[in-house]
């Protein structure tokens, strides 16, 4: 018998605002929310001019717009939407992590991968550049 | 939040309301996917290989777009592929591209390190030695230095800056001011459109020498050249109290006295 499906809510963040992001791309019709977190804005002192960016990005998507402390701000979006899975893409920020590690305490977390530039490889050296493009030059244009 | 505005106008005026703390100009730069797709179609890959160092170069400015995830990198590539290009026309830009996923992949190995000096520095000195904030005249754009002012203000108003500019400014604030790169990397993360911690702050390092193996300079010849002497041109500085003039050679005797000298210290801006 399939899983009973809980409905979904889609967290779009700041590493992924495209309308084709893989987590709205595979939850169509979901509740989808960003939050623009306020402790970052300050820490990194956003100037205007990326919010105003950002926020036109935001506009061709489809979500509700908040603002304040992530978690908290999610948990309040799960609540009005009666939803126990959270969609989203990942993200290399340590912040995320730490915002992931959370939601995971009391939701179904998915984090879809992002599509990559290069795929996987078992020995990459990053030590510097040049190591890795030596790799990355062979698989990045498939011929 | 709101979702619907009349204008831009209106949504700046929003904007500007609801975040009080965010202040300065906004550019013109527009954010979105239907933007960002009209810019992908209009690349052009075949003059981007020998321009790119120019800052009148056939440059993509897709970087606020990348870095918000709003195109992602492999499509990027997907459409050059699509486009039929032979790998010889695109190898520079997706090696450019590739500097971007290699610093992705360092920030996921190294999270907030990547704020720590990944090595020390190859100046001479110490990150004792240089100061922790940055100094006024370059915020105000008042160094007298037109090229150096012209960049303080262009990052300010518009949040980009061609990727040779950005190479210029990090070395004049780090080498010639003896600014830690951190100072410059937390002033450009707040203005670039495209700020992104990984590319941001491993640029920074890599321009200070505390991530590659020597500190980035250049002299006055190179910024002529590649800014077709837009500021030398008129700059009263240029003739004689340029601090920029010089050979390679002289210019590492005067910003690195105590390093070891360096034959191949000769940096171009083509290296990256
Ligand atoms: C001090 C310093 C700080 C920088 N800070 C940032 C930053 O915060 N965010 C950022 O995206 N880039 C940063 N860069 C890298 C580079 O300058 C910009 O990506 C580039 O200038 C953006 O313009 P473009 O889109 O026209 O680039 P193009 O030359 O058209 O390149 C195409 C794309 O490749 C990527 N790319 C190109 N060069 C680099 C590079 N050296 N490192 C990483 N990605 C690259 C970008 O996504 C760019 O959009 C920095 C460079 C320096 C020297």
């Amino acid at each position: 018998m399939p899983k009973q499906a809980t409905p979904a809510v889609v967290w779009v963040h700041g590493d992924s605002l495209s309308p084709t992001n893989p987590a709205l791309l595979a939850n169509p019709g979901a509740p989808a929310v960003w939050v623009w977190d306020e402790e970052l804005l300050a820490q990194w002192q956003i100037s205007r001019k990326r919010i105003v960016f950002i926020y036109e990005c935001l506009l061709e998507l489809p979500v509700a717009i908040r603002r304040g402390k992530v978690v908290p701000e999610i948990r309040q979006f799960m609540q009005e939407h009666a939803a126990q899975t959270i969609v989203t893409t990942a993200s290399p920020s340590p912040r995320f992590r730490a915002i992931c590690q959370e939601l995971s305490g009391s939701f179904t977390l998915e984090i879809l991968p992002m599509p990559a530039l290069i795929p996987p490889q078992k020995h990459l050296d990053l030590r510097r550049f040049s190591r890795y493009w030596k790799v990355a030059e062979k698989v990045i244009y498939p011929r | 939040m709101r979702r619907e505005f009349a204008s831009r106008a209106d949504l700046i005026a929003y904007v500007t309301q609801v975040f009080p703390g965010a202040t300065g100009a906004v550019s013109e730069t527009v954010g979105g996917r239907t933007v960002a797709l009209e810019k992908l179609a209009a690349l052009q890959p075949d003059r981007y290989g020998h321009s790119r160092n120019e800052l009148e170069g056939a440059v993509t400015r897709l970087s606020p777009y990348i870095r918000h995830g709003v195109l992602t990198l492999a499509e990027v590539r997907d459409h050059l592929q699509a486009q039929g290009y032979a790998w010889a026309v695109v190898e520079p830009l997706l090696r450019q591209l590739a500097w971007r996923d290699y610093w992705q992949q360092l920030y996921e190995q190294w999270g907030d390190g990547i704020w720590d000096d990944r090595e020390p520095y190859k100046t001479g000195f110490t990150a004792a030695d240089y100061a922790d904030e940055l100094p006024q005249d370059i915020i105000n754009g008042t160094t007298s230095l037109d090229c150096m002012d012209h960049f303080s203000r262009e990052l300010q108003t518009t949040g980009y800056l061609h990727n040779h500019a950005r190479l210029w400014l990090a070395a004049y604030i780090i080498h010639w001011r003896r600014v830690k790169w951190q100072a410059g990397a937390r002033w450009f993360l707040s203005h670039l459109l495209d700020g992104d911690p990984a590319s941001n702050q491993l640029s920074w390092q890599w321009v200070a020498s505390t991530f590659s193996v020597k500190p980035y300079y250049f002299n006055q010849e190179n910024l002529a050249r590649f800014s077709r002497r837009k500021w030398c041109a008129t700059c009263p500085h240029a003739a004689q109290t340029c601090p920029f003039r010089g050979s390679y050679e002289q210019l590492h005797k005067q910003l690195f006295p105590h390093a070891e000298a360096s034959h191949s210290s000769r940096r171009l801006g083509t290296r990256r």
